[in-house]
């Protein structure tokens, strides 16, 4: 069975929506990393705005990168 | 955790299709990349990948395309924008077929009074279904269906679910003639759905239905509402931009036509 090469997966807030279909996010440690949306969140068309709380897998290759796997309700 | 580094010769990525709709790219033992395929009611696939390499990207995407049957195309989403990811599919051989624009629409708005005869209210189940059929009846024999949305909602029993507290209508002579569906499970509710009987449109009907139900909202407390138009359906585009709609983005539906790729 492969190992993963998943990120770490931390909670965090949309604080910026950026062009290219990227935005920052706060996690919930203060630090803020860019990201984008998940291909399975895009297919869903779920949308993502402004002071949304998501789920981000951080990249593995850089730390100030990610990819938005959740959003959460409220 | 140390970051991997992000152009390594790590070794040769293999493509493993791990179940019926998945795909993973694997180099080292490690998943470096995953492709996913659903099947929507409608009966169009769409695919999605997530991985950080463009490389990787390009070995899920060419697997998944021959994997897919051949008989029918192949779909993916992109935010306009994305131009990066849009680059990645078109060079897998996708092409885009269809561009949707997101709308935020005002809920602060002059109410519109409903046409003479016509009553604007809550919906039971019972019509509201016969109403939902005949306009599905209406739509599907035209273009207009390959356009619609994607039901995201399974069926029950052979039944397509159909929550009658979201929809307000418009009856006239305790027929129902047209309806708007609105969804607030987030901060920002979406108009899923306007529709009104093909025999009954051209009156001011979807425009009265909007107007009470964003009255409703701000009156709930919500600013705006968002809504998602097709670009080439002009009658929905010219009735919401005609609301103060404020387009804030918009989606390009690529798709994938076996032997033109």
């Amino acid at each position: 069975m492969p190992r993963t090469a998943n990120g770490i997966e931390v909670e965090g807030t949309v604080v910026e929506c950026l062009r290219n279909a990227t935005f920052r996010v706060e996690l919930t440690n203060g630090h803020k990393v860019l990201a984008h949306i998940s291909g399975k969140i895009r297919k869903n068309y779920i949308k993502i705005v402004l002071e949304d709380r998501v789920l981000v897998e951080l990249s593995p290759y850089d730390l100030n990168r990610g990819r938005i796997i959740f959003r959460y309700r409220n | 955790m140390n970051p991997l580094p992000h152009k390594a010769s790590l070794g040769a990525v293999t493509i493993s299709r791990v179940a019926d709709n998945q795909w993973h790219a694997i180099e080292n033992d490690l998943v470096v990349g995953r492709g996913h395929a659903s099947r929507r009611l409608d009966g169009r696939t769409f695919l999605s990948i997530d991985t950080w390499r463009d490389a990787v990207f390009d070995r899920l995407a060419a697997a998944m395309l021959t994997d897919a049957d051949q008989s029918t195309p192949q779909y993916t989403v992109v935010d306009e924008t994305d131009h990066d990811l849009t680059t990645n599919w078109e060079r897998a051989g996708l092409t885009t077929w269809r561009r949707e624009s997101e709308f935020a629409v005002p809920t602060d708005l002059t109410p519109t009074a409903a046409p003479n005869g016509v009553v604007i209210t809550t919906a039971q189940e019972a019509p509201l279904r016969e109403l939902d059929q005949a306009i599905r009846a209406e739509v599907e024999s035209s273009v207009g269906w390959q356009t619609m949305p994607a039901e995201v909602l399974p069926w029950q029993g052979g039944t397509r679910p159909l929550d009658p507290s979201k929809y307000t209508v418009a009856v006239r002579d305790d027929r129902y003639v047209g309806l708007v569906r609105v969804a607030t499970m987030t901060r920002r509710p979406r108009i899923g759905l306007v529709a009104v009987l093909a025999d009954e449109q051209r009156q001011g009907i979807a425009r009265a239905l909007l107007s009470q139900v964003l009255a409703n909202l701000h009156r709930s407390g919500f600013e705006a509402a968002t809504a998602e138009i097709d670009e080439t359906n002009t009658a929905a585009l010219a009735l919401f931009e005609g609301l103060g709609a404020r387009r804030t983005g918009g989606i390009l539906e690529l798709i994938s036509r076996p032997g033109k790729a």
